[in-house]
């Protein structure tokens, strides 16, 4: 019946109807958001301008733009932006190089491939704070068994957290480890969706399964991989947790990302101020990334 | 070689690969495993003990006492639980009804919907912690099913709305012509076909709340407390309790095992619903 | 003067003094015994009138107390029965590692919330930046319609009242002295007994551990275990991670060293400064001992640099050390593992200036934010928790309890017992050893100022670089220094 309607009728109606229907159908979720997330986002603001303490009460005194300041001027936290940007990179390339090539691995099996990729989704389920624990639990230099393994074949007789570049890696492997099969159900999402006539079509036409990828496979998925790759971006700047409970930015700040900072500045030295500017710091560096990764995604078409 | 055979040696190719991952995968869990069951003194023997006489010292600690672990459990299934029904509930209304609004301005409005999640945790925890504390929601299921808001509703929102917008109008239109109203056009056709995007929306918002550390950290307290704080208690002045550990990740992962295989088909045909365009 | 009139007001309306009402309430008596006050026996049980009983008046109240994860707390939420019975009042105990207790503290004091009426209050961490947030103790001492101190507050050891209870004045007192762990050398004594003579020949020294030890030779001693001994790996271990163990394990040394944080470094960590003036880490004392610090390393296990003081423990336990300076209520621990019998304690070594032994104890105090109601029925928790009775509990309970504050413990003949293997109480085979260590010219006390927090976090970062080699001693103890001094307002 819908044959009948014109393109007119249809553009009539949307302009009519759908801007109050779709205004109440989000109202809701908008409005709580709002409550949830403008007080927040204003009084952040404010702080990052004040000099806030929380001893003898939470008390507020001018700082005009000190902090900004001290957030561009201090050797610390630009130390740790660039070790935040080494975490960010490794953790998220290697998230997503695995997670895809896990996926495609999966996808390929012809037997156990709902088994395979139960086990290999356990990870994600394990808070981080645990990850993190059993981490440390495994390096131990006393009764890890990953250190005992090591030591043993001699690949890495060291400390493991007791050096910067070790103690560096293990937490990068930590996270990619709890996060690698999250980015593998998304692209396996991707693949399944995926015109199975196409790929045998290529097949017949004697492509080899490496030129398939190339040409057919990857531009089908590279969607949903950027969806994949914003999700872990957005928590790879959050997330603290792992790191938090295993070296807690040691040895020698080699694992101090800029999160860890935060958290360090804000709930330990309790300056809320300046606290307020490096998360504010850390919420454009998001954006950036956010942005940069959602035009891409536009780019391709993919966009909503 | 025949077309068979070359498909046989790259199966065993890459079931040999798949053996590589699952080993790195799972050795951590089975050792896990393996050492919630072993005594204090295995524990902490200085060369791996595969052998040993197991023991259920350890999950009998964590579930009697004063501060059973059963209670932590119940708290981290209603503050994740909640939150994301909330979260999904409200997402698909949302996400509908900004995939079939066109208005100048909402690609911004979108942007800015995901990026509340990108604050920054332990900055929003201060203005959250008066908030909760003005509410008398300190210590409560509730205040921490709100914390789980900020981050899980504008995710939900923002995966909804991806898959609504793959949903062809024409469908609703249909329904509308032959006389449902708006809302039952939504009601009745377009969200029983997303039934796979809200699955998966609800997975993903429910392990970001389940595994929730930071938050639950600062606006738990002893009614409220879930069970990455309870693995965080475990860190106690005289060393961390290994074998509750390790006790406490045995419990949680494996039922997750169970739900990861009951929703797996659910969850990987609505993330191919949402993300892929142009079917 | 003001504070007299309000103590008056806060008297019961019937007018009787303290004595008065706890003669007629028989009640009061069975809960002032119980609690070890001794001499009143003779007027005996006796039905308490209820509502007159002092210990009854908060009946029904709940309380919250938040409490790092240590043994004395464990020992008591496994044991509050009897408070319960004492008191009618609930007490809810919130364990959580000491980050965590910090922040959940500085924001219910920030806001004002009063969530927990009850607190452990680490004095560097918690005392010092807030102790405007807890309740002034001796007021509630004085106040006739509640029960005192038993023994009076005389009968805690008086540093560690200073150090856990006060800051700044001698008058005002902020907290109980709740738990005490101390830093002692902790040492195997089967080796020691196998390898003594023949290091005493290597070495020209005799090796055995005692109050004349000095640094240089725990030095030279973990080098000869690392070089002869086969039973294990290193001579010693530290717990050197990037973290508050590493201040704490480094402090020993400074101060054996003759150096220290600040000028006037005893009273600063006796009774805290609001205002310590310019940091003295930069002097060549503290460098001395910086450097040395940095040479015991770099001969001592590997694992150092990642372990935490449980992580030095477990490493000791399972026979890969030979010496290690930890905290004594390790001890515990040490007894009922294999290692049970062949370890020995004594206090750390001395250095050019002195001996010092690091104390970690915390005391615990009440929120003032709290209502009137709640903060004295939590009084009525402080006086149990610290009274001889539940501390000699906490000290034999299968939990591992902590060790006393008290002297009268000390005193009482089953502990004196313990003192000797076979002991009921393995803590206190090290009491000799840190009964030392508390005398006001032996113990080490790090600076009780408002900044601690952060200038904690600069000296084990730099300390940290030190050993990671990416810094000189002298350079780290120079931008030590300098971020003090920011730190703390002082440059």
């Amino acid at each position: 019946m819908s044959v009948a309607r014109t393109d007119k009728d249809r553009g009539l109606n949307r302009l009519l109807r759908m801007p109050s229907f779709g205004v109440r159908m989000m109202l809701p979720a908008l409005l709580l958001l709002a409550a949830l997330s403008i007080f927040p986002f204003l009084f952040i603001v404010w702080m990052s301008f004040n000099e806030v303490s929380p001893i003898g009460g939470l008390s507020f005194e001018w700082a005009g733009l000190e902090n900004w300041v001290n957030l561009f001027a201090d050797p610390a936290v630009r130390s740790s932006w660039v070790l935040s940007a080494i975490y960010f990179v490794a953790t998220v390339g290697l998230e997503m190089f695995l997670g895809i090539a896990v996926a495609l691995l999966i996808h390929e099996l012809v037997w156990g491939k709902n088994l395979a990729l139960s086990l290999f989704l356990m990870p994600i389920f394990i808070a981080p704070v645990m990850v993190g624990l059993l981490g440390r639990f495994l390096v131990d230099p006393t009764y890890g068994l990953y250190a005992w393994v090591l030591n043993a074949t001699g690949i890495f007789t060291k400390n493991i957290l007791g050096s910067g570049e070790s103690a560096l890696v293990a937490v990068i492997l930590m996270d990619v480890w709890e996060w690698t099969p999250l980015v593998t159900i998304i692209v396996l999402a991707g693949l399944s969706s995926m015109p199975g006539e196409v790929i045998e079509a290529a097949r017949v036409d004697g492509a080899s399964y490496w030129q398939r990828l190339r040409y057919i496979v990857m531009p089908l998925i590279s969607g949903v991989a950027i969806v994949a790759l914003l999700v872990r971006s957005m928590d790879a700047i959050r997330f603290f947790d792992i790191i938090l409970v295993t070296t807690n930015g040691g040895p020698a700040d080699a694992t101090k990302i800029i999160p860890i900072r935060l958290y360090e500045t804000a709930f330990r030295f309790f300056d809320l101020g300046y606290a307020a500017a490096i998360g504010l710091g850390m919420l454009a560096f998001s954006i950036v990334i956010a942005n940069l990764f959602l035009r891409i995604l536009k780019a391709q078409g993919l966009a909503r | 070689m025949t077309e068979s055979s070359r498909r046989w040696s790259s199966q065993i190719v890459l079931y040999a690969l798949l053996a590589l991952i699952l080993l790195w995968t799972l050795v951590p869990i089975v050792w896990m495993v393996l050492s919630s069951f072993k005594s204090p003194d295995d524990i902490l023997s200085t060369t791996p003990k595969v052998i040993f006489e197991p023991t259920l010292q350890h999950y009998q600690g964590l579930f009697t006492g004063s501060n059973s672990l059963g209670g932590y459990v119940k708290n981290s299934l209603l503050a994740a639980g909640i939150s994301t029904i909330i979260s999904v509930a409200l997402a698909c209304l949302a996400g509908y009804g900004l995939a079939r609004s066109h208005f100048r301005g909402k690609q911004h409005l979108s942007f800015w919907i995901i990026s509340t999640r990108m604050a920054p945790i332990a900055a929003v925890i201060v203005p959250l912690y008066l908030i909760f504390r003005n509410l008398d929601l300190l210590d409560s299921v509730i205040g921490l099913i709100i914390a789980y808001l900020t981050f899980n509703l504008p995710f939900a929102i923002w995966l909804m709305n991806a898959f609504f917008a793959d949903l062809p109008v024409s469908l609703e239109e249909a329904a509308m012509v032959d006389g449902a109203t708006r809302f039952q056009a939504f009601w009745r056709v377009a969200l029983p076909l997303v039934t796979p995007g809200i699955v998966t929306t609800a997975v993903l918002c429910l392990i970001f709340a389940w595994n929730d550390y930071a938050f639950a950290r600062t606006f738990s307290g002893p009614e409220s407390q879930t069970i990455p704080i309870a693995a965080s208690q475990l860190i106690t002045q005289t060393g961390i309790d290994w074998g509750k550990l390790t006790a406490i990740g045995t419990v949680v992962v494996l039922p997750m095992v169970i739900v990861g295989l009951a929703v797996r088909r659910w969850l990987v045909r609505g993330l191919t619903l949402g993300a892929v365009k142009g079917e | 003067m003001g504070k007299k009139g309000e103590r008056k007001a806060m008297r019961p309306s019937n007018g009787l003094t303290r004595r008065e009402f706890l003669r007629i309430t028989g009640a009061g008596l069975a809960g002032a015994s119980f609690l070890g006050i001794s001499g009143c026996g003779e007027e005996g049980a006796g039905g308490g009138a209820a509502g007159g009983d002092v210990w009854k008046q908060f009946k029904g109240t709940t309380l919250q107390f938040i409490s790092e994860n240590t043994p004395p707390t464990a020992a008591i939420a496994a044991n509050l029965k009897p408070f319960k019975e004492l008191t009618g009042i609930d007490v809810k105990i919130t364990q959580i590692e000491l980050g965590a207790l910090v922040e959940k503290v500085a924001l219910d004091f920030g806001s004002g919330e009063g969530q927990y009426q009850i607190i452990y209050a680490d004095p560097y961490q918690v005392l010092a930046p807030y102790y405007q947030g807890l309740a002034e103790l001796n007021a509630f001492n004085e106040d006739d319609s509640l029960p005192s101190i038993p023994k009076g507050t005389g009968d805690f050891i008086p540093t560690q009242l200073d150090a856990a209870g006060k800051f700044e004045s001698e008058e005002e007192l902020y907290a109980l002295a709740y738990d005490a762990p101390t830093m002692i050398w902790m040492y195997r004594k089967d080796l020691f007994e196998k390898y003594g003579s023949q290091m005493e020949q290597d070495l020209g020294f005799d090796p055995k551990p005692s109050d004349s030890s000095t640094w240089d030779q725990y030095y030279q001693i973990a080098e000869w275990f690392n070089d002869n001994a086969n039973e294990v790996k290193y001579g010693t271990g530290h717990q050197a991670k990037q973290y508050d163990s590493l201040m704490c394990d480094f402090s020993n040394i400074l101060w054996a060293y003759g150096g220290d944080y600040f000028e006037n470094g005893v009273e600063v960590g006796r009774l805290g400064s609001e205002d310590p003036g310019p940091a003295q880490l930069d002097q060549p004392k503290a460098l001395e001992a910086a450097e040395f610090y940095n040479k015991l390393l770099s001969i001592a296990h590997p694992g150092s640099t990642t372990w935490d003081w449980s992580g030095v423990d477990e490493a000791f336990r399972a026979g890969e050390l030979a010496m290690t300076p930890n905290w004594h209520e390790f001890a515990a621990g040490i007894e009922t593992s294999d290692l049970g019998g062949k370890v020995g304690y004594t206090r750390l070594p001395t250095g050019p200036a002195r001996a010092a032994d690091m104390y970690g104890g915390t005391g615990i105090g009440i929120n003032s934010g709290a209502p009137e109601d709640e903060q004295r029925a939590a009084w009525l928790f402080l006086v149990w928790a610290t009274s001889p009775q539940t501390q000699r509990m906490g000290l034999f309970s299968e939990e591992g309890g902590g060790t006393p504050t008290r002297q009268s413990v000390y005193d009482m003949p089953e502990v004196q017992k313990a003192k000797t293997r076979p002991s009921d109480a393995p803590n206190m085979l090290t009491a000799d050893a840190v009964f030392k260590a508390w005398e006001s010219q032996n113990i080490g006390l790090r600076p009780k100022i408002q900044q601690w927090n952060e200038c904690d976090t600069i000296i084990f970062t730099e300390l940290s670089k030190m050993l990671a080699a990416d810094k000189s001693p002298e350079q780290a103890m120079q931008d030590a220094k300098e971020s003090f001094d920011r730190a703390t307002g002082a440059a």
